[in-house]
């Protein structure tokens, strides 16, 4: 008998089995963080963090409020500069980073900038790339964690703050960007989608237990692929809800209380 | 008078400005009330320092609003919070990589004030992008080429870096010009009577924009003997040539973060972005009290601990509490669990 859980345990759990042990990782806080805490505390011991702010592999002690505070910081081996993580990344040795964003499209561009027509008179104001730009850029493997609606997943974004796939395949190596990098999975309430490899577009690849091809489209903006082989997604094991709830987020501060 | 964005990417005028300051080790401290009305001037470009709410110069800013500085024009990677005072005619407009708070969300005088067209936004950035534009300053060069920003709209709507090629591979980059802002003001954990300023923890950009500003003024947890300095000279961030003002300014990044010495007030900060700062004459209200209403940074202490119905020297020491162990910055004894009495003494004397 599993636990019952809620749909942002869900999206923190499915994203925390997806960092292999050995890898390196560049996060912000929120669910992100959580993930890569739960990773650490399971599956992947030996997972480094870096954070934006210039902290290389620290022990986090709880939940960072913010990626330049002092838990951050807690016990990392390296303090180090915003320009050396992001050229860290530059050079080739970050294998994940994890994203959000207000949109996002087919080819897995992000905006976290604005919604509106024009970026000079934008309707809503979002608080910009941050270092959402420069991960996605140059980190080998893109993660996304969002829910999923139409309001989210648009057939073009408003403005692209963060690079996917740009518009489809060789579009990011002939903008100048590293070659063999880009946009992974997509992590939702709903299932975990991924990129066609000839297209570079969404598909469907897993979906979480209970939910429907037809459910999935509903509630996605452009038409989304399917994978050859469709699975389902193991539900969070009662071990990953219990780090979780006690030793991640005890005060419920992402995952609610 | 040239606006702010004239001269921000001036390397020449820059070069010329910063090479005329003394090199000589002069003694700079001073009162933070008086480094700010001499060195944040109506008009300049401020950019936001430490990883803003996390060690950042909290006291200062609260001190620009207090002078009703004017017309300002902010720098974010990140910031955001002296974004308040946007509605107080204080800041005009900014050049933007973050605003906002993280997880918490959005600063609601930013987002409204760009929605209602008040708040320019000069340029968009990325981290990566507007951290390279300081190193090129950093550098003493006057651009440098990255890969960040390449086929966004971040790059094709920032007026100020270009697309360029490598001249041995033809393949595209992101030359991105040295910015040099008019004042950095800096949290550090001590700094000598020259400007040395050293931190335990991350530096963020601090190091670049010390050299990049045009005027610089250092806020610190305590002036300490230059002898100290050099015991621990690898954790020296600012080095004195850069250096106008120094001042001694304990509890300097309340209600934010110090690294090893006090953590976020995090109720205090969560009440503030989401529910004092909501609406225009909420935040009106917040700045009477906090701001207007308050000679300094120690009364404004002394209310949020008044707030919780605490003695002020409680609330310091449970902030404290919260503080990461000091042993693993390094710390040591000046961190939580040493020279305490000190500064106890000093909020007890400074605060009403």
């Amino acid at each position: 008998m599993t636990t019952s859980y809620n749909a942002m345990e869900l999206m923190i759990c499915v994203a925390s089995r997806e960092l292999e042990d050995g890898s390196t990782l560049a996060v912000g806080t929120g669910a992100p963080c959580a993930a890569a805490m739960l990773a650490q505390k399971l599956s992947s011991p030996n997972l480094s963090i870096l954070f934006e702010a210039g902290s290389v592999n620290p022990q986090l002690p709880e939940m960072p409020i913010s990626v330049g505070d002092s838990r951050a910081g807690h016990k990392a081996v390296m303090v180090s500069t915003m320009g050396a993580i992001m050229e860290t990344c530059q050079r080739g040795y970050v294998d994940y980073t994890f994203l959000g964003g207000a949109q996002i499209d087919m080819y897995g561009n992000l905006n976290s900038t604005m919604i509106g027509d024009n970026y000079q008179e934008p309707k809503v104001r979002f608080p910009g790339s941050g270092g959402a730009n420069d991960l996605a850029s140059l980190c080998w493997k893109t993660i996304v964690i969002t829910p999923m609606d139409d309001r989210r997943f648009v057939e073009q974004v408003d403005f692209i703050t963060t690079p996917g796939y740009l518009t489809g395949k060789g579009a990011r190596e002939a903008a100048g960007l590293p070659e063999g990098t880009g946009p992974y999975k997509v992590i939702t309430n709903l299932c975990i989608l991924g990129y066609d490899d000839d297209t570079c577009r969404m598909r469907i690849e897993s979906l979480h237990p209970g939910v429907t091809v037809e459910k999935v489209r509903e509630n996605c903006g452009f038409e989304l692929l399917l994978a050859d082989s469709l699975e389902e997604t193991h539900p969070p094991t009662d071990e990953e809800l219990r780090i979780l709830r006690e030793e991640v987020d005890p005060d419920g501060y992402i995952i609610g209380r | 008078m040239a606006h702010a964005n004239d001269r921000l990417f001036d390397h020449q005028m820059a070069r010329e400005f910063k090479l005329k300051k003394t090199r000589a080790l002069v003694d700079k401290r001073m009162d933070l009330s008086d480094a700010v009305a001499q060195y944040v001037e109506d008009g300049d470009s401020l950019i936001e320092t430490g990883f803003a709410y996390a060690r950042g110069p909290m006291a200062a800013y609260w001190e620009i609003g207090r002078q009703k500085k004017q017309n300002l024009v902010g720098i974010y990677t990140p910031g955001g919070l002296n974004n308040l005072w946007h509605e107080f005619g204080g800041i005009e407009g900014a050049h933007v990589a973050y605003v906002g708070v993280e997880m918490r969300g959005l600063i609601a005088p930013f987002r409204r004030g760009v929605e209602a067209g008040t708040l320019k936004v000069f340029s968009d950035w990325s981290h990566g992008g507007l951290s390279a534009s300081l190193r090129a300053a950093e550098q003493g060069m006057n651009y440098v080429a990255s890969k960040s920003m390449l086929g966004s709209d971040v790059m094709k709507d920032n007026p100020y870096v270009k697309l360029g090629e490598d001249p041995w591979t033809g393949e595209p980059v992101c030359l991105i010009p040295a910015m040099y802002p008019d004042v950095a003001i800096f949290h550090v954990h001590h700094a000598d009577k020259y400007g040395n300023g050293r931190v335990w923890g991350l530096s963020v950009n601090d190091t670049a924009i010390a050299i990049a500003a045009k005027k610089v003024v250092v806020t610190c947890e305590r002036i300490v003997d230059t002898d100290d300095i050099r015991a621990s000279a690898a954790n020296v961030i600012i080095p004195w040539y850069c250096v106008d003002a120094v001042c001694e300014v304990p509890y300097g990044a309340w209600p934010g973060d110090m690294p090893g010495m006090y953590y976020f007030d995090r109720p205090l900060q969560e009440q503030v972005v989401r529910v004092d700062w909501k609406t225009p004459e909420a935040t009106k209200a917040w700045v009477e009290t906090n701001i207007y209403g308050t000679k300094n940074h120690y009364e404004m202490i002394q209310l949020a601990a008044d707030e919780e119905g605490m003695n002020v020297l409680d609330y310091v020491k449970r902030l404290e509490q919260f503080a990461c162990s000091a042993a693993y910055f390094g710390i040591g004894t000046w961190g939580t669990g040493g020279e305490r009495d000190w500064k106890y003494e000093e909020v007890a004397k400074r605060a009403i």
